[in-house]
């Protein structure tokens, strides 16, 4: 698509403005990560530190046992997206697809499950999971998620029904069966979705905190967010630390969106000839 | 390109699921038949490190129990309402909102009078006041702190002013904080939260002779009389005066700008600002009437034990041994010690920061805070709060007394 | 043969949501209903709960004016929120989904925000929001402004809410963006040489074919706005003068700091409600917006 002279500069000149109020406090917390104690809170603000300490990463990182925090998060994050994406898009692809009896009281009963806010369900949700002998494991923090979130039927179900249907009677026609239809054919077409929801998932998982707060005890199951959380006491808050760990939690995240940019626009392009 | 990234994809995929099968596996072969404690702390990560050691050196001591740590920072009340909610609480907890969490935890007399009369004594008298429920005594002392006036040295210096002295008083401070005050430069005499939580307040009446409820937890008449009042509203005035400004926090933030003269906070500061490399002092803080000493209110933490515990007698063991001299005096730097003997022998009531917190604990011996007293006290903190933020928010400055009334009715 | 195929597609929905709903059943109904239950008793935290009827209920909307206030705040909250979020996403998108170079840039920095946690967001924000100290009234102040007390203002506290909620926008953006890039380029193509301006081009393709997205960003939107929590929890605590008291605090709080689960749970169920009956209405007037590839084609049939 050609963009005329004139779009072109509205265009730099808005992300230019917008950058500032999305770019600025993280700069700030760069900045913080890298200051000592007495720099933080200046006035007038103090926008460099005097010595740049990046050992104040490396502090951050052995006051707890980060490694092990680490691995519990990208357990957590890989299984659950495994089954997002699996469930979720199976959910999705029946509830876009087909006409059914109950249709609608299902697909209310899905929407219904976002309503509730996650306060009052918590502790019946911690007397099963006890019941189970689930607690101070990871199992509740994964296993629920492997069956598919209404969050991501929703938005899968949305992509769906904008696809048009011709495909599947081609199919048909060619005597694939609905599984296959659902495989073969709709889910290399879902790919830019399938990865947005990858993405969404990485995000929510990587950084909630209240659920293995609450779910796990020992310290050997924490995860990335837990610990983050544990730089902030009741009495005092280790400001600098929390900064640091804070961006190093961001890389992953940021990679899985360049890995995800990459593949929005070969994926459409791949659809489209498909 | 695309297709390599996939490999590696499935690659890790494969791994971390291999990986975690294993991982899981291996789980809970960690004891040796040693009994479990579970032990629940509220610290940041510093104080946690530390913490961390000490349960190591317990744990290398005892052939039979073995405690583990969980410790859950400034989210602690959110994890244990879950756990007690679900009957699945730690059994030994850091404790200080007694009140709220009373019925689940265990009564400690009969076990603290097997260790003898010298053993409770040893103990500063008026922790155990913030340790029990109707003279039930739940928790052991662990630390504590009462709140004092740190002041930024540097200021007052350029100010020509003296320190504050230990029998100095509210119009003292006032007129200090006058002389500090330059609001072109944004200096300002002193800070205070302006949102605070009421229990932190209250030592403000008590200083003045009044208080948020009477013996028998009535609030009415107590909360709204003049002597409850009048320190808010003195407050109020050094607000509207623009020598004092309001904060978010307890004003350690604004304070470490260095452009505060003083601010009032328990001793959770001392460390912060002395990495950020103030020059400070510290001092009791200011009375009201020249006569009467000034009193603070105890921000005291202490150990109980779970209702539900099955093995009481292993963690009373674990209890006597993290309120115990030796972890009293490894403690100092992180809390200062509950026990007369150690306060003694490390020379703290006669230490330059440190004695001002003891001086202020004895004054304050005789005051019981109201959330200890009064039957509905989520309640009628929730009301105080809502008048405090309007006595002290600049969007209303309600009079003082008016907002209290509203709030006791 | 043809037999066996419509029974596979009698049944063939069922076994694709089928593990969904296998979940619900085992981690989400118990829960579910169990709170429902806790909602008709005084259930303390410790302690046995006694059996009130329709006690909470009651006294919900009889003497708590709390429940009217927080309700008001947070429609206020979202009535705000919600519109302004869905517009910025949008057009955030609509910019990042321009093919210029280094807009892939701006991609990153407009997605950034959404990965910090929300502990560091509050602690960072917090500090720039403060009236004498922070960052944004000393700026304000080189500009000859006087800034306000942004967290401390009934005015503006809750506008300090909605600037700092609006900085992790980047999610919905993403979904949008998403959605416009399946859009083939060729429909474009179609409409470039058909004469049709960019703004028009935009009303009359690019809204319709990204409809579906739009209501599923409206409707999550909505309910996170009704919901909100943590971020009140952690930068304002529902002050100044509980002006931004909403009622996921009102919610939280009675539940973790007033120990009256069965109170929370009422609570809760009544905003359940409410979530419900505004969200069937979105999904009922959506018939008439919301351009369906399925359904449309069906009706043309």
């Amino acid at each position: 698509m050609r963009v005329s002279k004139a779009t072109k500069i509205v265009t730099y000149l808005l992300c230019v403005v917008l950058s500032f109020y999305f770019l600025f406090p993280f700069i700030w917390m760069i900045l913080t990560a890298v200051k000592s104690e007495g720099e933080i809170f200046t006035y007038p603000p103090k926008f460099f530190p005097d010595t740049w300490r990046f050992h104040n990463f490396i502090d951050a990182w052995n006051a707890q046992p980060f490694g092990r925090f680490t691995w519990n998060s990208v357990l957590v994050t890989v299984w659950t997206t495994a089954g997002q994406v699996v469930s979720a898009s199976l959910a999705a692809y029946g509830f876009a697809r087909y006409q059914f009896r109950g249709k609608k009281f299902l697909f209310s009963i899905l929407l219904a499950t976002m309503m509730l806010p996650w306060d009052v369900t918590m502790i019946p949700q911690y007397m099963e999971f006890n019941l189970l002998g689930w607690i101070d494991t990871l199992k509740p923090l994964i296993i629920p998620a492997l069956f598919g979130s209404a969050y991501y039927i929703y938005l899968m179900r949305q992509f769906l029904e904008s696809m048009p249907n011709d495909f599947a009677e081609s199919a048909k026609i060619d005597g694939a069966n609905e599984f296959q239809i659902y495989s073969r054919i709709y889910m290399p077409m879902m790919k830019p979705c399938i990865i947005l929801v990858c993405v969404l998932n990485m995000i929510t998982v990587w950084n909630d905190y209240l659920g293995p707060l609450v779910f796990t005890n020992t310290q050997s199951k924490y995860t990335l967010a837990v610990g983050l959380a544990a730089f902030k006491g009741v009495h005092s808050t280790d400001i600098i630390p929390i900064m640091c760990i804070s961006i190093l939690m961001c890389i992953p995240p940021v990679v899985a969106f360049f890995i995800e940019q990459k593949n929005i626009i070969e994926g459409i392009s791949g659809g489209v000839k498909g | 390109m695309n297709k390599n990234l996939k490999k590696v994809l499935a690659v890790i995929l494969i791994a971390v699921i291999a990986l975690s099968l294993v991982a899981c596996g291996s789980n809970g072969k960690t004891s040796k038949g040693k009994t479990k404690i579970r032990f629940a702390t509220w610290d940041d990560a510093e104080t946690l490190e530390f913490q961390q050691k000490m349960v190591d050196k317990f744990n290398a001591q005892s052939d039979t129990i073995e405690v583990i740590i969980e410790s859950y920072g400034d989210n602690y009340d959110t994890k244990i309402t879950a756990s007690m909610g679900s009957k699945d609480a730690p059994d030994v907890m850091y404790m200080w909102n007694y009140p709220k969490y009373a019925e689940g935890l265990l009564p400690l007399d009969d076990l603290i009078k097997s260790e003898g009369t010298d053993y409770k004594a040893n103990f500063y008298e008026a922790l155990w006041n913030y340790n029990s429920i109707n003279g039930v005594i739940l928790g052991i002392p662990v630390g504590y702190t009462t709140h004092v006036v740190y002041y930024n040295k540097d200021l007052f210096d350029q100010t020509g002013i003296a320190y504050p002295s230990a029998d100095w008083t509210w119009e003292d401070l006032r007129n200090a904080a006058e002389k500090l005050s330059n609001p072109a430069e944004k200096v300002y005499g002193i800070a205070f939260p302006i949102q605070p939580d009421p229990y932190d307040y209250e030592m403000f009446a008590w200083s003045n002779g009044g208080a948020y409820v009477d013996a028998q937890g009535n609030a009415a008449g107590v909360l709204d009389s003049d002597k409850t009042a009048a320190p808010f509203q003195f407050f109020q005035d050094m607000l509207k005066a623009g020598i004092a400004i309001g904060t978010d926090d307890y004003g350690s933030e604004s304070f470490s700008t260095g452009k505060v003269g003083m601010f009032m906070n328990g001793a959770w500061s001392i460390d912060k600002l002395q990495k950020a490399g103030l020059n400070f002092g510290v001092q009791v803080l200011p009375r009201f009437d020249k006569s009467i000493p000034s009193a603070s209110i105890l921000s005291s933490s202490g150990v109980a034990i779970s209702k539900t515990t099955a093995n009481k007698e292993a963690a009373w063991e674990f209890v006597k041994f993290w309120t115990s001299e030796e972890l009293n005096k490894e403690r100092i730097g992180y809390e200062l010690p509950v026990l007369k003997s150690v306060a003694g022998s490390e020379k703290l009531t006669s230490h330059e920061i440190y004695s001002k917190f003891y001086a202020m604990l004895d004054q304050s011996s005789q005051y019981m805070p109201a959330s200890f007293i009064s039957k509905d006290w989520s309640n009628l903190s929730d009301k105080i709060n809502l008048a405090l933020e309007k006595i002290l928010n600049s969007d209303s400055f309600t009079n003082a007394q008016e907002a209290l009334r509203e709030a006791a009715k | 043969m043809k037999a066996k195929r419509k029974m596979n597609s009698r049944f063939a929905p069922y076994l694709f949501i089928l593990p969904y709903f296998i979940g619900v059943l085992l981690f989400t109904a118990g829960p579910l209903v169990m709170s429902f239950i806790m909602s008709f008793f005084d259930w303390p935290v410790i302690g046995d709960p006694v059996f009130t009827g329709m006690g909470n209920y009651i006294e919900l909307f009889t003497k708590d004016s709390q429940f009217y206030d927080s309700m008001a705040i947070t429609f206020k909250f979202s009535a705000i929120f919600v519109p302004l979020t869905i517009v910025l996403s949008l057009a955030l998108a609509l910019l990042i989904s321009r093919q210029l170079k280094g807009i892939s840039l701006f991609r990153v920095v407009f997605y950034l925000p959404t990965v910090v946690s929300s502990v560091s967001i509050s602690i960072i924000w917090g500090w720039i929001l403060n009236k004498e100290y922070g960052i944004l009234n000393y700026m304000l102040s080189l500009l000859g402004v006087s800034g306000p007390d942004w967290l401390n203002s009934r005015k503006w506290a809750l506008v300090a809410l909605i600037i700092v909620s609006g900085w992790t926008v980047g999610t919905m953006m993403l979904v949008f963006y998403t959605a416009l890039k399946g859009i083939s380029t060729e429909i474009y193509e179609a409409a470039r040489i058909d004469g049709s301006g960019e703004f028009r081009t935009f009303f009359q393709i690019t809204l319709p074919l990204i409809s579906p997205t739009m209501q599923f960003n409206i409707v999550t939107s909505f309910i996170s706005a009704l919901q909100n929590l943590s971020l009140v929890m952690l930068l304002t605590k529902g002050g100044p003068m509980k002006s931004t008291y909403m009622y996921g605090l009102f919610v939280y709080n009675n539940a973790f700091q007033k120990s009256r689960l069965g109170y929370a749970s009422a609570s809760a169920w009544v905003m359940f409600v409410i979530i419900l009956l505004l969200t069937s209405l979105i999904f009922k007037s959506s018939d008439r917006w919301v351009f369906n590839q399925v359904t449309s084609k069906e009706e043309r049939r």
